[in-house]
């Protein structure tokens, strides 16, 4: 089973990744964060396979959190998932700092499960 | 389902792989060169100029041409020259990754019409706003691409009233604000009954009741729309050449006493009639001058 951590400062859609990632017996949410510096801690604490982050976070943002991520820990998987999908300079810049994938809100439970299990 | 670029989308459908996204937007980087590049490519300013015209931009709001032309630098003729150079050697991320070898001409064609099908409802309709308020089609899109979301996402069916500029907000219990930086500045404010904020909830939690849910979870799903929008929002201004940046949104404090609108602001007001209950109000503060 692989393990996710969600990061996403609305609780309201934090809460509906966890459903949608668990509700495939080949995944588990571990963990949930609300900003970019608790992806960080988390990730060092649970060791997740994936990470399923929101782009627009307050304290510290997504693409920051990315670009400290994958300096401590390169093979971390990591999915973006953001309403700025659609802004290709944002895009590229979450593909260019490691994002296996950027997920856009509003996004389908279908198309979440087949990005995770592509990775 | 969202507002996407082309190479967005073909990654998303697995079309395409992240390298070859990357290789082709590196070609295209290396292609397609900006104003202040390719002025100097064709012989028509020196290095020195360019970063006069840098220099300049800082304390004056112009576009790079605008201000080589206002500096006296290059002539307004010049600028169309280098405006239709630039069109007309644009690498599209299509022909990017056709020359990268990721997809072939056929290909392309196939994958350009899905895409358009794809987008075909974000394409934007007719809203009416008065001529003096500053980027009218960029707020005309806000409007637009709102009400598709009120359908799409939220699944509410209401009627769009027409525009109007407000001194105040009705008083309303719960008022989401997202602020817009970058080129175009301005707040965008959705305005919900009790009973709105409840329909959205239930379609951003994919719950069929919500009336166990704290409020805060509620209050946080309208935050999370208008997040949803406003992405989509800077994504299609980005498709329209202009650059808005956002912060995640904010629960607006006093709205049931109504909100007042900024001094030195414009207040542009979209009424959204509900077929069984109040309505609600879509408001963008927009900056005077």
């Amino acid at each position: 089973m692989k393990r996710v951590l969600v990061v996403d400062d609305s609780i309201a859609v934090a809460r509906q990744l966890e459903k949608i990632v668990n509700s495939d017996e080949e995944f588990e949410v571990v963990a949930q964060g609300r900003n970019g510096a608790e992806a960080i801690k988390l990730c060092q604490q649970h060791k997740p396979d994936i990470l399923c982050m929101d782009m627009n976070m307050p304290v510290m943002d997504g693409l920051t959190a990315l670009r400290n991520l994958m300096q401590i820990i390169p093979d971390l998987k990591v999915i973006m998932v953001t309403s700025l999908g659609g802004v290709g300079d944002k895009y590229t810049e979450a593909i260019r700092l490691g994002a296996k994938d950027v997920i856009s809100k509003p996004f389908e439970k279908d198309n979440v499960l087949e990005m995770l299990k592509r990775l | 389902m969202a507002v996407k670029f082309f190479g967005h989308f073909l990654v998303e459908k697995g079309l395409v792989s992240r390298k070859d996204i990357l290789q082709a937007i590196d070609l295209q980087e290396k292609t397609n060169l900006k104003f202040g590049e390719m002025v100097v490519e064709m012989g028509l300013m020196t290095a020195v100029d360019v970063d006069r015209v840098h220099l300049a931009q800082r304390n004056e709001n112009l576009h790079f041409g605008d201000m080589a032309v206002k500096l006296r630098i290059i002539t307004e003729e010049q600028v169309q020259q280098v405006l239709i150079r630039q069109r007309n050697n644009h690498l599209y991320i299509g022909e990017a990754l056709i020359m990268v070898g990721a997809l072939t001409e056929k290909q392309l064609k196939t994958y350009l019409n899905a895409f358009k099908k794809d987008q075909q409802s974000y394409i934007s309709e007719k809203v009416e706003i008065k001529d003096e308020i500053p980027h009218k089609p960029i707020w005309e899109m806000v409007a637009d691409l709102t009400y598709k979301m009120l359908t799409r996402v939220a699944g509410i069916s209401f009627c769009p009233g027409p525009c109007s500029m407000v001194e105040k907000l009705p008083a309303r219990p719960v008022v989401a604000e997202m602020r817009f930086s970058g080129a175009v500045k301005a707040s965008y404010l959705l305005s919900v009954s009790e009973t709105t904020r409840n329909l959205i909830a239930k379609a951003i939690l994919d719950e069929d009741s919500v009336e166990e849910e704290p409020i805060e979870i509620l209050d946080d799903s309208v935050k999370e729309f208008v997040n949803i929008v406003c992405g989509n929002i800077a994504a299609k201004a980005a498709q329209l050449g202009h650059n808005i940046d956002i912060i995640p949104p904010e629960i607006r404090e006093g709205g049931a006493a109504g909100v007042n609108i900024p001094p030195n602001h414009f207040g542009l007001m979209f009424p959204i009639h509900q077929s069984d209950s109040e309505g609600f109000e879509l408001t963008i503060f927009i900056p005077k001058g």
